[in-house]
């Protein structure tokens, strides 16, 4: 069931570049893994290429870590997982920007807000979903409408398992 | 700041791309049409500022390490053993 994932062993190969990050330290990237977004995230004007890094085997989380700046990662969440129903409206001309034909599916990740001292009251961003062309390795942050999505959707009090 | 006057149908040209166009004004509102390149992102004001919040919260806000979340997608039991420190 789990895939060995030998990248953390794996020394450095070539055409590997190194980046410095804050939170994982110096990390080798292989140039082709590395996503460009077509305009920056609203708030960081200085960070246009990010690498998706799962937070491990079985966790569901994803960082995405800037490369343009080490102090910069979002903890991120393949929207699927969160929100099966959720479908973000991506209007041809973002397609045009990520380079995906209109038929292609595309990547949907929730950036995650996690309180410091609560993470069990993390919120999802689904006014601001990042689409990700993975073929092309672009990514773009979404802009939806307000009326019917938030930006701080609570991942646990909808849960109504309990 | 430049204030100009513009009646319904008038634009005004910003640099060679953009250009911002009265379409029409009704019962206090104005419609407004905007041409600009796909690099420049257009956007209501107050979605730009809601998600440069909220992108900047998550950005500041996301832990050193996820090993605190680690119980929190395991199910139910776990859900309620958050390390409350408030």
């Amino acid at each position: 069931m789990m895939h060995a994932m030998a990248t953390e062993t794996r020394p450095e190969t070539q055409g590997e570049i190194t980046v410095s990050t804050s939170r994982f330290g110096q990390l080798s990237v292989n140039p082709e893994k590395i996503i460009t977004v077509t305009s920056p995230f609203l708030g960081f004007p200085d960070s246009r290429r990010f690498i998706v890094k799962p937070h491990g085997e079985e966790s569901p989380f994803l960082w995405l870590q800037s490369l343009d700046d080490p102090k910069l990662a979002f903890v991120a969440i393949q929207a699927a997982l969160l929100i099966p129903q959720y479908q973000p409206e991506i209007s041809s001309l973002t397609r045009q920007e990520l380079q995906g034909s209109p038929d292609q599916p595309l990547e949907i990740l929730l950036i995650l807000t996690v309180p410091k001292e609560n993470p069990e009251g993390m919120t999802a961003n689904l006014l601001g979903p990042v689409a990700i062309n993975s073929q092309k390795r672009l990514a773009k942050q979404v802009l939806q409408d307000p009326t019917r999505y938030d930006a701080c959707w609570p991942v646990f009090s909808v849960d109504s398992a309990e | 700041m430049l204030i100009l006057a513009r009646k319904p149908g008038e634009a005004i040209a910003i640099g060679d791309g953009i250009k911002i166009r009265v379409l029409e004004i009704q019962g206090g509102q104005v419609k407004i049409g905007v041409e600009a390149p796909t690099e420049v992102m257009v956007h209501r004001e107050e979605i730009y500022l809601r998600i440069l919040e909220e992108n900047t919260r998550a950005a500041t806000e996301a832990p050193e390490d996820l090993s605190s979340l680690a119980s929190v997608f395991s199910g139910d039991k776990t859900r309620r053993k958050q390390p409350s420190k408030k």
